[in-house]
């Protein structure tokens, strides 16, 4: 959080702590009043149940199950897009059909990949795989984008010392792009989260989307938003490991 | 940087359509569909291969041309559960990008509500907001209503996220005309702002468009009531798989047609309005 706060003016901060305050007290008294009907909790009642035992062994589970659907589809992911990519890059030939491949697969509804995941992958993988696709996705825009952009200069250096085209890919544009493509990594982080929570609720046996549907289908309020925070607090740690890695990445690339 | 333009930031970065790359420059149309198409080609005859060579059975995994068939041959099955998901998607997108409007022309007008949206619209990006559907769907009730409030809420962030950054960078000259000349902030809002914001606006439609079919269809399948979600978890649990592949194959066909519409009202709602 730190390298997020860090670049925050002394202005702005007092007004978004005052929001953040406004939020919990809004939420625990909706739920006190009962505004929203007995499926809103006040803050105690989850506070609560997150700081009993079971609860703990139950989440704690549920978040390493989907934390690690999260970070091996994240890898599987990230790192097959940047393959893509770099083969976009290598034989631009394969590229405008890569490019339509890449935004078929996006707009393919996740619920319309269950039935293909099911068979091939089984109810487990599907997780991993769903997460992959959701992070590849982020990653593969990213990288085209950062390979194609490289400074026309650097071009000509490389064109007219007679460089390879796979070393002016690996010298000279990947390096280059390295900040752009770590860009589409902090948004894969919380996509892979999402894209792992989806997929578990087609049939797997632990995790945080398990958790929510089943305390939804048996009415279990406090799990059910204490699961809800947990997937969002996932999401949102995800999402500033890789905003600190940016920021180093940054700084030395550019 | 502050938390808002960082956030903007990152969803500009989403928005990053992929490159244009030049098309090939021999060669007509045939060559430029096939350099186009060939990944999707790909796939289809390799699910075709898949599907006959390790000799599965129409239960765990039909044929293309199985598919084709039911939905071709069974539209009125369809048609229906089509319709319901279409019209929640598109009531969504309009309250979703109402809401979003507004509260960046809230935003706007004072500082104060600017300082205290800032962490709101941070958590709201962060927020799995399609994972939380099993909260929502608890809080709201099962029913049209919640797929509402879910496809809303999938419409809200990117509007209220564009339409507040190009309401902040409009262009200096033409704001210091309007000052010269003593407009009134109302004026300046009405005249200058918000035809300036169009364009974010329409980054925002495209963004959106898909995403919202997509929610309305989770909602659907976990929560049942009507719609292709609902279809699609039916024909799974009745072991009706040309149906089950084929409510696949209509979802991505409509999610794609709502990209490339959303697309081309972009395009030419920028053309009309740059």
């Amino acid at each position: 959080m730190s390298a997020l706060l860090a670049r925050v003016p002394r202005r702005t901060v007092l007004p978004a702590v005052a929001g953040i305050v406004l939020l919990v007290v809004a939420a625990d008294a909706i739920g006190r009043l009962g505004l929203a009907g007995a499926a809103w909790p006040t803050v105690t009642d989850v506070v609560d149940y997150l700081t009993s035992p079971t609860a703990q062994t139950l989440l704690g589970r549920a978040l390493a199950a989907t934390g690690t659907a999260a970070a091996i589809g994240f890898v599987a992911g990230g790192l097959g897009a940047l393959a893509l990519a770099l083969l976009g890059a290598l034989l631009p030939a394969a590229g405008p059909g890569l490019d339509r491949l890449a935004a078929v697969v996006h707009a393919v509804p996740l619920i319309a990949l269950a039935p293909l995941l099911v068979t091939t992958v089984g109810r487990e993988g599907t997780s991993t795989v769903i997460a992959a696709l959701a992070a590849g996705f982020a990653v593969f825009v990213a990288a085209t984008s950062a390979l194609a952009s490289t400074a026309r200069a650097g071009r000509d250096v490389f064109a007219v010392l007679g460089a390879s085209r796979l070393s002016t890919v690996l010298r000279l544009q990947l390096p280059a792009g390295l900040p752009t493509i770590v860009d589409g990594l902090t948004l894969a982080a919380p996509a892979a989260v999402l894209g792992a929570v989806i997929g578990e609720w087609f049939g797997a046996r632990r995790g945080l989307g398990v958790l929510l549907v089943s305390a939804m289908q048996n009415v279990q309020i406090p799990l059910l938003w204490s699961a809800a925070l947990s997937a969002a607090a996932l999401s949102l740690a995800a999402y500033v490991l890789l905003v600190a890695l940016r920021g180093w990445v940054t700084r030395r690339f550019t | 940087m502050t938390l808002a333009e960082e956030s903007e930031r990152i969803v500009r970065a989403r928005a990053a359509a992929p490159v244009r790359r030049p098309a090939p420059r021999t060669g007509g149309v045939v060559r430029r569909v096939v350099s186009r198409y060939w990944t999707i080609a790909v796939l289809l005859v390799g699910w075709q291969l898949w599907a006959s060579l390790n000799g599965y059975n129409r239960i765990v995994v039909p044929q293309p041309g199985e598919v084709v068939a039911d939905v071709v041959g069974n539209s009125g099955a369809y048609l229906p559960d089509l319709l319901a998901t279409l019209g929640m998607s598109a009531a969504g997108l309009l309250t979703g990008m109402a809401a979003g409007v507004a509260l960046a022309v809230a935003v706007w007008t004072s500082p104060l509500v600017s300082g205290m949206t800032t962490p709101i619209a941070l958590i709201m990006r962060s927020v799995p907001v399609v994972a939380m559907i099993p909260v929502l769907a608890r809080v709201f009730g099962y029913g049209w209503q919640t797929v509402l409030v879910i496809t809303t809420i999938v419409s809200f962030f990117p509007a209220f996220v564009f339409v507040a950054a190009r309401l902040r960078d409009a262009p200096r000259s033409t704001s210091d005309v309007f000052a010269v000349l003593g407009a009134s902030r109302v004026t300046v809002l009405r005249r200058l702002l918000l035809p300036h914001a169009v364009p974010g606006l329409l980054v925002a439609f495209r963004l959106t468009a898909p995403s919202a079919v997509l929610a309305a269809m989770l909602a659907e399948y976990l929560m049942g009531g009507r719609g292709l979600g609902v279809l699609f978890a039916q024909s799974v649990s009745f072991y009706q798989p040309e149906r089950a592949w084929g409510t696949a194959l209509v979802a991505t066909v409509v999610s794609v047609a709502c990209f490339v519409g959303a697309r081309a009202v972009e395009r030419r709602g920028l053309a009309r309005m740059t």
